[in-house]
Formats: structure tokens, sequence, C-alpha cells
């Protein structure tokens, strides 16, 4: 199976030193890729940088066959790779609907109606909530939101940094499921997460991160089944790896 | 005193256009630009070349500036502040201060500081309710009210304005909601240029042409932005007029020369006791 993501030999960061120190990762067609990894590993620096928010110093990002080195945000994502940022990830000052219409429009589904019946039935809750501002939802109803914008233009691959965080495991749960689904409908998924192991239980392959580097990557129902699973994101990702 | 508050209602109109730039720049690009006055006075400059120098009528002259000006500023944009860009607000109004001493004395050179006029024919006012009023401050009103409807639709019905919102509210999230944010931001000017070639000849026409005539505005223009609520079009609209009104309805009870003072104590009022303005939305914070 092919990478529809790929990154190989990839260095970035802020300022002058480099938070990825030589990044090697694949996302293959139709699969879903977990990244974990202690704090300050890189993890949200790489999907920034796949993003295209964050220049890539050395190394390659390839998208679909593409060295992506050079498009702008607005290029990838309009080319089909689509991205959930952590925190801030819906316009708290447009309506619902209105987030919904610029994503549709912008990432480039032109006019018409930004909520598929796919869509709808997806994220059944949406519609009822049109008028409100954004930023007066939920926790949970903001990261649907989130989630609905970012595939109003059907994606190659969708990123998602942390989509579960702040909210109730209830609705957490709701989200992988959601993320499982979209998965089922020929979306690739590439995601950060802290909640490993709901994480893990929808992924094909897990990544691990620490200090900038991948650490070792397995199919992720074997890094589930690790007893020490936890210390491969509170830290000691090495001694887990060995 | 219906015919103060009139003339202070007229007044207050002549605002709202170069307030709703105000409040549509700082929106997007998060800097006050105190250039506004001096873009006025070179944008009713240019139309007085076309209108007095080369006889075009006004309407024609206002619309070709118009559409001009607003290219015009795209490249100031584009030489003065793109390189700023990312640089801090301080930074900007900076610059925006020099730019408005530039622009300024651009227009004292060419035109020098004798006042001029448009070459308009002379009607005779009309009185109605014991007002009197004249045909430039009927067609004021009713360009100003047509460029605020406009505005509002703009922002609330089209993509571009719609982005434009999304790109104020969320530069970062912008991009990756495939927005070219630069894009974006020469719609901003080009719309900001428009309004203020328009404004411009307005004040152009309400009183006379000379380099300060938009830098006269300029506290007043900044109060009604502010009173209204930044990024609100309508408070803009509401808060030139409160502005407007109350500054003429001043000189009932004190020296004309102080009405200056109205728009600098709304501006600290508001800031005090209602920071989003009477028509601007609590900004929620990131």
């Amino acid at each position: 199976m092919s990478a529809v993501l790929s990154a190989s030999g990839l260095h970035a960061g802020y300022g002058t030193g480099d938070i990825l120190k030589g990044i090697d990762v694949a996302l293959e067609e139709g699969r879903i890729l977990t990244l974990i990894g202690p704090n300050g590993s890189g993890k949200s620096t790489l999907v920034k940088t796949m993003a295209g928010l964050l220049a890539a110093r050395q190394g390659e990002v390839r998208f679909a066959g593409e060295c992506v080195n050079d498009w702008s945000p607005p290029r990838r994502v309009q080319h089909g790779l689509a991205y959930v940022p952590q925190e801030y990830n819906v316009f708290r000052n447009l309506t619902v609907l209105e987030n919904l219409r610029i994503s549709h429009e912008f990432m480039g589904g032109g006019k018409g109606e930004p909520l598929s019946p796919e869509l709808a039935a997806l994220f059944p809750g949406l519609p009822a909530r049109y008028g409100a501002l954004a930023g007066n939802l939920s926790g949970g109803e903001r990261q649907m939101l989130a989630l609905a914008c970012a595939l109003t233009v059907r994606p190659k691959v969708l990123m998602l940094d942390e989509i579960s965080a702040g909210i109730s495991p209830l609705l957490s749960t709701a989200i992988f499921r959601t993320v499982k689904s979209i998965n089922a409908r020929g979306v690739s998924v590439l995601m950060v997460e802290q909640n490993a192991i709901e994480a893990l239980g929808i992924s094909d392959t897990c990544v691990v991160l620490a200090g900038g580097r991948v650490r070792f990557s397995a199919p992720a129902g074997e890094v589930l089944g690790m007893k020490d699973l936890q210390s491969l994101y509170l830290g000691d990702a090495r001694e887990a790896g060995a | 005193m219906l015919q103060t508050a009139f003339n202070g209602l007229i007044s207050g109109v002549i605002m709202t256009l170069p307030a709703l730039a105000v409040t549509l720049l700082f929106g997007v690009l998060k800097f006050p630009n105190f250039a506004v006055g001096a873009m006025m006075t070179v944008a009713a400059y240019l139309a007085f070349a076309l209108n007095a120098q080369l006889g075009w009528s006004l309407i024609a002259a206002t619309a070709v500036v118009a559409i001009g000006f607003g290219v015009v500023c795209i490249l100031i944009d584009q030489l003065t502040f793109k390189p700023l860009r990312g640089r801090s607000a301080i930074t900007l109004m900076v610059a925006s201060l020099g730019l408005g001493f530039i622009l300024e004395n651009l227009a004292r050179f060419a035109y020098g500081n004798t006042a001029r006029s448009f070459a308009i024919e002379l009607a005779r006012p009309f009185r109605f309710l014991d007002v009197r009023m004249n045909h430039e401050q009927m067609i004021t009103f009713a360009i100003s009210t047509a460029a605020m409807i406009a505005m509002w639709l703009l922002l609330t019905r089209s993509p571009v304005g719609r982005a434009m919102r999304a790109v104020a509210d969320n530069p970062q999230l912008a991009l990756v909601r495939g927005i070219d944010a630069e894009r974006i931001i020469r719609w901003t000017w080009f719309i900001t240029g428009m309004l203020l070639a328009v404004g411009g000849v307005l004040i152009g026409m309400d009183r006379a042409l000379e380099p300060p005539m938009g830098s006269n505005y300029l506290v007043s223009v900044f109060g009604a932005a502010i009173l209204g609520g930044l990024g609100s079009p309508l408070g803009a609209f509401a808060g030139a007029l409160l502005i407007g009104v109350a500054s003429e309805l001043s000189t009932l009870v004190m020296p004309p020369n102080y009405r200056i003072g109205i728009p600098l104590a709304a501006i600290a009022l508001v800031l005090v006791f209602r920071p989003q303005g009477l028509f601007g939305q609590p900004y929620i914070r990131k």
C-alpha cells in the first residue's frame, strides 16, 4: 500500500532550535496512524509542518506523490490535506453555519450546501445549532464542528491534533467513533493524541516520538498490548521501545 | 435646536464611511490606521482634478476615483504595511502616522493651502418641518446609508466578507481553511480605499478641499468607530451619527471649539464602561 502522506528526514522548529530532528513517518492510504509521545516530543510541530504552518528546514513532506514543501497551507488544503488544530479550531466569532460555509467555499467546494447529507448524518447535532456563535458551543460541539469543517470538502487526508483534549470521556468516545466512520469512508487519518488507549483502539499504526525523533513504530494493536504503554507517552519512550 | 440636530446628523453621516473603513481595517489587520484622514484628502483632490479641472461630473469623478483609490490603497499596503506584517500594532500605527504626513503634504505640494471647491451646481435649499436642508446633505445621507447596507451585505452574505471576518477572528485557522490571507488583505484595502474616497468627496462637498480636511475628522472618526464597536459596520454608522449629533448639540451650551471633546469623551467612556462599544460583540478571546 502506498503512502499518501509522508515526512522524510524532516527538521522544523521555532526560533533557532529544531524541534523535529530528522523525522521519518508515512501514512498509508486508507489507514489511521496515531502519533504519541511525551509533551514536547514534537507531535504538534510535525502536523503543523505537514499542514504548512511551519516551514520544513530540512527534509521533505510528500502528499499524494508530490513534494509539498513549497506549497502554502491553502494550497495543501485545496488539494485534500485537511487539518484540525488542537485549540482555536473554529472561528469563534462566526456562527456555526458561517464556519461550515467558509470551509466549504475556500477549501474548494464552491457554492452550495456546506453540509452534505452524508456529513449531516455524521454530525446530526450541528444543523440545530446553525445560528449559534461557534465560540458559545460546548467543547464537544466545538470539536464536532471543527471536524465537520475539515470534511466539508472530502479530503484525502485528515490530520487531527488532540481532537479529544478537554472534553468528557463519553464525548471523547463519540468523537473517536466519528473518526473511525470518517476513515471508513476512505479518508486517511493522522492523529496526535494524549488519549492513547482510545486512539490506538481505532488506529492501524502507532508512531512514538520523543525528543523530536521517531523512537519506534508498530501496529497499533501491538502497542496497545504493551504492559508499559503509559510510559510511551509519559516520557520514558526509550525504555519502552527497547 | 432641530436645525442643529439635523446639521449634527449630517456631520455624523459624513463620518460613517471613514468610520467603516477604520473598523474594517482594524478588524482584519489589527492596527489603527491614522492615515485615513490624509487618504481621504488625497482621494478628494483626485476627484477635484477630474471634476473641477477636467470637467467631469462629480458622480463620474467619484466613481472612477473610488475604484482607482482602492487600487492605490492596495499599492500603499504592498509598499508600506506588508513589509511590517507580523510586527506589533504600535509599529504599524506609527507607520500609518508617517504615511499620513506624507500623503497630506503631497496634497499640499500639489494644490497649496488655498481652500477649493468641487464644481457642482448650487441648488436652492428646501425646508421640511422648519429644518433647512440642501441637496448635498440629502446626497450625503443617501450615499452613506447605501454604503452601510452594502458593507453589511458584503460582510455577512459574500464569501469575501465572511473570509474577512474569519481572518480577523483567527488568521492561522483561516490559512488551514483554505483562505489566502494576503488576498483577503488586498480586498480589505481595496474596499477601504473606496470607502475613504467617497468619504473624502462627501467631506469636500460639505466643507471645502484643503490639505487638513481629512485629518480634522480623525478624532471624530475613531470616536465613532470605537463608540459603535470596532468591527461592527452597524456600530460605525450608529457611532458616527451619535458623535455627529452630540458634537453639534454641544455647541448650544459651549463654544464650538470645544466640540472635539465629545468624541474624546466618548472614547474614554466606552473604553472604561463598555469596551466592545454599543454594537460590537464582546470579543471571545482565544
